[in-house]
């Protein structure tokens, strides 16, 4: 039987390991430069603020890139994509062009890119953060690989007496940074919110060939609403659940802008046939999907609830006539019948739940 | 009570029910074959309330609503946008006979649908509020330019239990749902 000072010391051994396993996780050191030889990495390029209000965008790419060099993911040095665009004087950082891929392949050895877009950034209490990141590659035709969201709110798990609640805008942004990190790198993604559909909300004049791979090029949306930047958020989204169906090759959209930029494609109030006929050819595409978004609100506040109100149509080349088309207008509260259970807290998730549903019940395999 | 007092007493009824009974609110050309329309443009609709995105709003969703009907397919509005420019029609929401014969021409529609938003967003009375919307449609025929069918509907306003309980009503988009169904609804029947 061990002596009374052996058991003592042994309870105190378990103590001091309890504690240490308490105390929160220290950041593992990590520059850029610690990257090394970048040969065949991922280029973070600067992440696009398309929240409508200020972001700490530098700190945040920082903080992602130092969490997925954590995860493995090796990372091209922050100086050396610095001096790629300024040699190659590359401002629009929402998207990649194919010569600007291949561009970077050449001089950097960089085998792919990570674009990023805040959605949402707000401090007030409370915080709330949403983020979306597309890994793209280099190749010759960029391609996009995987493609993650995050929407965390500080009140989207209050618990009771509101003990669940998260004030500091930090901890919500680190919570949000982790899991895009391991979306990224293999991880669990976050889960999609469920947004219950009307019956006539979607339109599909015939379904998809289960057995064929499509080609989609999804063309920003047009923001009918004030928020300046919903239509392109909303067609990150739709690109996002495309690509997660797996069926379809979704058109890197920094080529799509690149396309029309150098033919000077404007649309006026939607996409022409006459546009679509040209873009079906410029981009090698069979569908087109383009929308309208009249709605894309976070209100502040603890219990103000987001509200979301687009429409969507995706044109066939084959047959030049629209072949699905979806709208519908829902708030975070829709889904809530008591005690706030199924609030859906920012646009961004409730966006991603709309789109997911109706990509899902109509396109999906 | 005399039976002679009873024909002079149901004709009083019957009269004062058909009083009760509201204007008719849709027009259908009794010599047009619905079934052979196809294709339709929905033009820009006119706005006569003062929230100023009220017209693209509802042209939205009764887009999206006639096309999920699989009834008729809607032509995409950036197509529609492309007829207007090309023909030049200066006044869209209120195209003339020779405009629309051109447009539908270019577009490639079977008939074309014009429309106003008379009321939009809300509502007062007293104390009360809610939220009302009242729109009307008409479908012209592209060959003649003839009015085939014609259709007006309201939802929401101010209800008892809004006079009684208060309350804002139903939401817009809720109310715009149900009056675009309601005259897709009177379209088909």
């Amino acid at each position: 039987m061990p002596s009374r000072n052996s058991f003592s010391s042994l309870v105190a051994a378990l103590l001091v390991l309890l504690v240490a396993g308490c105390a929160p996780l220290r950041r593992a050191a990590w520059t850029g430069d610690e990257a090394g030889n970048a040969e065949g990495g991922v280029a973070i390029l600067p992440l696009q603020n398309l929240s409508g209000g200020t972001a700490p965008v530098t700190e945040l790419r920082q903080e992602l890139a130092r969490r997925l060099a954590l995860r493995g993911m090796k990372i091209l040095p922050e100086a050396q994509l610095e001096q790629f665009m300024a040699r190659h004087r590359l401002r629009y950082v929402g998207g990649m062009d194919a010569a600007t891929a291949q561009a970077l392949r050449r001089e950097t050895g960089a085998r792919g890119v990570l674009i990023t877009e805040v959605e949402l950034y707000r401090t007030p209490f409370p915080p709330r953060v949403a983020l979306t990141s597309r890994l793209v590659t280099t190749e010759e035709t960029p391609r996009i690989v995987r493609m993650e969201s995050v929407a965390l709110s500080g009140d989207d798990a209050p618990g009771l007496l509101g003990v669940g609640l998260v004030r500091r805008p930090q901890e919500v942004t680190d919570r949000a940074l982790q899991l895009l990190a391991e979306a990224l790198t293999g991880g669990k993604p976050q889960p999609i919110p469920r947004v219950p559909l009307g019956s006539d909300s979607v339109y599909l004049a015939r379904p998809l060939d289960p057995g064929r791979s499509y080609r989609v090029a999804v063309l920003p949306f047009f923001d009918k609403g004030s928020h300046g930047y919903a239509g392109e958020i909303l067609a990150l989204h739709f690109i996002g659940e495309l690509v997660r169906q797996g069926r379809f090759q979704v058109i890197e959209p920094g080529t799509v802008r690149e396309d029309l930029l150098r033919y000077r494609i404007i649309m006026e109030d939607g996409v022409s046939l006459a546009d679509a006929e040209l873009l079906f050819g410029m981009l090698s595409t069979d569908l087109i999907l383009t929308g309208e978004v009249n709605d894309f609100e976070d209100l502040q506040g603890a219990q103000a609830a987001p509200k979301v109100d687009f429409s969507a149509l995706l044109l066939e080349r084959s047959s030049r006539r629209a072949v699905w088309s979806m709208g519908d207008h829902r708030t975070g509260m829709d889904r809530v019948h008591f005690f706030d259970i199924g609030r859906i807290t920012t646009a961004s998730a409730l966006a991603a739940g709309m789109v997911h549903q109706a990509v899902e019940e109509s396109l999906g395999r | 009570m005399p039976k002679r007092w009873i024909p002079p007493i149901m004709t009083l009824v019957l009269l004062a029910l058909a009083g009760c009974a509201g204007p008719a609110e849709v027009y259908r050309d009794a010599n047009m074959d619905f079934g052979a329309l196809h294709t339709v443009a929905i033009m820009p609709l006119a706005n006569l309330t003062r929230e100023t995105s009220a017209a693209e709003r509802v042209r939205d969703v009764f887009t999206t609503k006639l096309l999920a009907t699989g009834a008729l397919y809607v032509i995409p509005p950036g197509e529609v946008a492309r007829g207007i420019s090309r023909v030049g029609i200066s006044n869209p929401v209120a195209p003339s006979t020779e405009e629309l014969t051109k447009v539908a021409g270019v577009i490639k529609a079977d008939a074309v649908i014009t429309g106003t938003v008379k009321e939009y967003g809300e509502v007062r009375s007293g104390s009360s509020a809610a939220n009302s919307i009242s729109l009307s449609f008409q479908l012209l025929e592209t060959q003649t330019g003839k009015v085939v069918w014609s259709a007006s509907t309201t939802m929401g306003g101010i209800g008892i239990t809004d006079r009684l309980f208060g309350g804002g009503g139903e939401p817009m988009n809720d109310i715009t749902e149900r009056a675009v169904n309601d005259a897709i609804k009177k379209l088909f029947q």
